[in-house]
């Protein structure tokens, strides 16, 4: 059963304070059905990603919640994965059409964080990782900064290489329209940003984002639809502590790897990536979780330019601005990403077009690396 | 408010813990920290590797800046963990300091 | 014979200088250390309390001891700074050092004389044979209010002794208390920091009471100064105990040992029970040693101790793992003004 995204939208990403999440919805989904040249009525399921509905806003049930606010009485789910939970939405609706069990989906990923106080938002992320974490006072980017530690020791990486990462997906943020920071940065203002969780600093952090995307999914080919070639979910433990090692994550290398066996491609033949970058150092490893380079190497290849776009010569890495430049609203980044590659395989990205790209892959990460989610995408040629 | 049923089920989980003896594989300083640990940031966060196998992340206190560094000493001691609510019950747990 | 079979004391690492706190109120530094008779105090860290330190004292005590945690058939905690008002320490404290479930835990409450009522009271439960171990513990985080001469010198310590009958490193020889309703210091429920009445703390309260328990067990005794080693006198400053064993008939040499409130002030219910293990520290076998606590509100109680055979390979056991109390002491990090009150939570 091959599956296809025929049509695919995303809203404003950013602190977009007079915008409620059912206008964000309504943004998301009336494009993307738009795109597909689709009728409400042909949609049979909804799937909503999403984290923080619940604890910051109080409202649980969300696939009823956006059904009735869409107009859609259908089958309706959230599916929550932390900072996966896109990836983990496009997942599961893949596999219901891989069922049998409808032919077209809508995929909606959603969050709104600005209505909240920052140390309530950051508590509630907190969610996403273990109990020992959180009585320990351990943050999420703290997490990642003693990732990011051991990652200096052993490879030699340095606060230089992880800040060219930020300075990247700005460039590639002031590319695209949508993004929630559209400024360039300069290795020298994220080094001298003030310091959140050492070693990283405020700019070597996502940051707090409202938006939503959407993809329309369907087991029917289109002119311009794009082929699913994989969708591939692994888990490792809750913790770091409990983690093998603490300078890869192990979900990623796993998922990867099954994913390239399932769409018949290897790291070498991925022209374009989206990958989570929730922190800097997050985006070196997955460069080399993911294949790209070599262990220890990613950090030195990025701050040379290997994956920007305009320079790049394999493969460009974040074109949208990643989470840092594009923004974070944490359950609408995996469809986000899922909605860039499908506009890099049309050669509809403008600015930010990766020339000739026609294998994408999509990496989408829950808290320090307990869930990955790998979507590998194939333009129709 | 802490749950005092679920203190209450963890406790064997601490009594189990004190006393421990480990290294330090890696740390953080957390210097924005969330909303039950205000007034004690900045701080810092380690992952313990202990002697006698297994790792745990903790807080670590009564630390100089020269104790952040890979492989110091510590042992496992008891102290309060979150702030508690002025009306709640009280969550002790496991930090570390250094040896 | 009952006696002490083991012990055990915890001081927070963090000392503040008298003269910082003298400072930041404008002070004359030297007037107020002269007149208080001491120059650093013991804060505890932001994360102690009464219970932590409890615990730390008790671990350190079961350490030396060759008894396991389940042995202890009765555990109080002494303390004016419990973490709750209405939930007993002693549970708290005995789940996490896993004494198990058969045990009588109860929390005690009497000013700085919380712990040595303890003491006192299991010697009793195990001289009947009620109890074959006990563990009692003094434990403050005490707070004076700021810019309150007590902010000078409420400090944060625990003690924590192990009675028994047998193996024991000091047998009990003789106790006795005595008290009196005298409210020279005391805290109202819902008030956060204690009051007192100034200069009424000293003689009609302090020195009346320890004299008092002390002539009393000079003549349930039939002994005078010159038979001890060893003198212990409750430590709220430098200058009460130097006083009160001088007035007694005590000599500078017996008296120097426990001095603990040189270096961290007073520890409260801990002062006089942290002395006693100092003492014990550097005891020699068959030595005579007299301890007298005191308790606002008021009363004291008076303890004659004599050193065992045992004492000096227990000894060497803590000195060699650095337990003693003069360790303790030592292990030390100055910090200022505005730290203590982080530390404190008044900031």
């Amino acid at each position: 059963m091959k599956i296809y995204v025929t049509g695919a939208a995303t809203t404003k990403f950013g602190e977009l304070w007079g915008v409620s999440p059912r206008t964000l919805a309504h943004q998301a989904v009336g494009s993307a059905l738009k795109d597909a040249n689709t009728e409400a009525s042909r949609v049979q399921a909804l799937f909503v990603g999403n984290m923080l509905s619940g604890m910051l806003g109080g409202q649980e049930h969300l696939g009823a919640f956006f059904a009735e606010e869409l107009g859609l009485s259908v089958p309706a789910f959230k599916v929550e994965g932390a900072c996966a939970s896109g990836g983990l939405a496009l997942h599961n609706a893949v596999n219901s059409l891989v069922s049998g069990q409808y032919d077209t989906v809508v995929v909606l990923g959603i969050e709104k964080m600005t209505d909240h106080k920052p140390e309530d938002v950051a508590t509630a992320l907190m969610g996403a990782g273990s109990e020992e974490e959180r009585s320990a006072g351990a943050t999420f980017p703290g997490l990642y900064a003693i990732l990011a530690r051991v990652h200096m020791k052993e490879f030699g990486t340095t606060e230089e290489e992880l800040a060219a990462v930020a300075m990247k997906n700005h460039y590639h943020a002031s590319l695209n329209p949508n993004a929630q920071f559209r400024n360039a940065l300069t290795v020298e203002q994220v080094m001298k940003s003030s310091r959140i969780a050492d070693p990283l600093k405020l700019l070597d952090c996502s940051p707090i984002s409202d938006g939503a995307a959407a993809v329309v999914l369907s087991t029917i080919r289109t002119k311009r639809s794009i082929k699913i070639a994989a969708s591939v979910v692994a888990t490792d433990t809750l913790g770091l502590a409990q983690r093998k090692s603490l300078t890869e994550l192990a979900a990623t290398r796993t998922s990867a790897r099954r994913a390239y066996g399932k769409a018949s491609v290897t790291a070498k033949d991925i022209d374009v990536a989206e990958v989570h970058d929730c922190f800097t150092i997050a985006e070196v490893l997955a460069m080399e979780d993911l294949g790209f380079f070599p262990k220890g190497q990613a950090a030195r290849a990025i701050s040379k330019g290997q994956t920007t776009v305009g320079k790049a010569k394999d493969i460009v890495v974040n074109p949208s601005g990643g989470l840092k430049g594009c923004g974070h609203p944490v359950g609408a980044t995996g469809v986000k990403q899922a909605v860039e590659l499908v506009e890099q395989l049309r050669g509809t990205a403008g600015k930010r077009q990766v020339q000739g790209a026609k294998v994408g892959l999509a990496h989408n990460v829950g808290g320090s690396g307990a869930t990955a989610v790998i979507h590998i995408f194939k333009s129709p040629k | 408010m802490n749950s005092p049923v679920k203190i209450w089920r963890n406790q064997k989980n601490i009594a189990g813990l004190v006393g421990k003896f480990g290294t330090i594989l890696s740390w953080t300083i957390v210097r924005v920290p969330p909303g039950d640990f205000t007034d004690q940031a900045p701080y810092p966060v380690v992952v313990v590797e202990l002697t006698g196998g297994g790792r745990i992340t903790c807080q670590l206190v009564d630390y100089d800046e020269k104790h952040l560094v890979f492989g110091q000493n510590v042992v496992t001691i008891i102290r309060r963990v979150t702030h508690p609510d002025p009306d709640g019950v009280i969550p002790y747990g496991i930090k570390a300091k250094p040896v | 014979m009952v006696g002490i079979v083991s012990y055990g004391t915890y001081i927070p690492r963090y000392r503040i200088r008298i003269s910082d706190i003298a400072r930041a109120w404008k002070k004359d530094e030297a007037e107020v250390s002269r007149s208080l008779g001491l120059t650093d105090k013991s804060v505890p860290g932001f994360d102690e309390d009464a219970a932590t330190i409890a615990i730390e004292a008790a671990l350190r005590a079961l350490q030396s001891a060759q008894s396991k945690p389940t042995d202890i058939d009765v555990l109080f905690v002494g303390s004016e700074s419990h973490p709750y008002a209405v939930n007993p320490t002693s549970t708290i404290v005995g789940e996490l050092i896993n004494v198990g479930h058969a045990y009588l835990a109860v929390d005690m409450e009497f000013a700085c004389k919380a712990g040595t009522a303890a003491m006192q009271t299991i010697a009793g439960l195990v001289a009947a044979g009620h109890a074959r171990l006990g563990l009692a513990i003094g434990t403050d985080t005490a707070q004076g209010r700021p810019h309150d001469f007590l902010e000078y010198t409420a400090a944060a310590g625990g003690a924590a002794f192990i009675l028994g009958k047998d193996n024991l490193v000091a047998k009990l020889l003789a106790d006795t208390s005595f008290s009196s309703d005298t409210p020279d210091f005391w805290r109202r429920d819902g008030m956060r920091y204690p009051s007192h009445a100034g200069r009424f703390t000293g003689e009609p309260a302090y020195y009346n009471h320890v004299i008092g328990a002390a002539r009393q067990l000079f003549e349930m005794t039939q002994t005078t100064p010159d038979d001890y080693d060893y003198c212990i006198f409750h430590m709220p400053n430098g200058k009460f105990p130097r006083e009160v064993a001088k007035r007694l008939g005590f000599g500078s040499a017996q008296l120097a040992s426990s001095l603990i409130v040189d270096h961290i002030g007073n520890p409260y219910s801990a002062s006089s029970m942290m002395g006693l293990a100092a003492v014990l520290d550097v005891a020699k076998p068959k030595q005579k040693i007299f301890m007298v606590s005191y308790g606002s509100g008021a009363g004291s109680d008076a303890f004659v101790f004599e050193t065992t055979e045992q004492l000096t390979t227990y000894n060497k056991q803590r000195k060699a793992k650095k337990m003693m109390v003069m360790d303790q002491i030592a292990n030390k990090t100055y910090i200022d003004y505005i730290q203590f009150l982080k530390q404190t939570h008044k900031l």
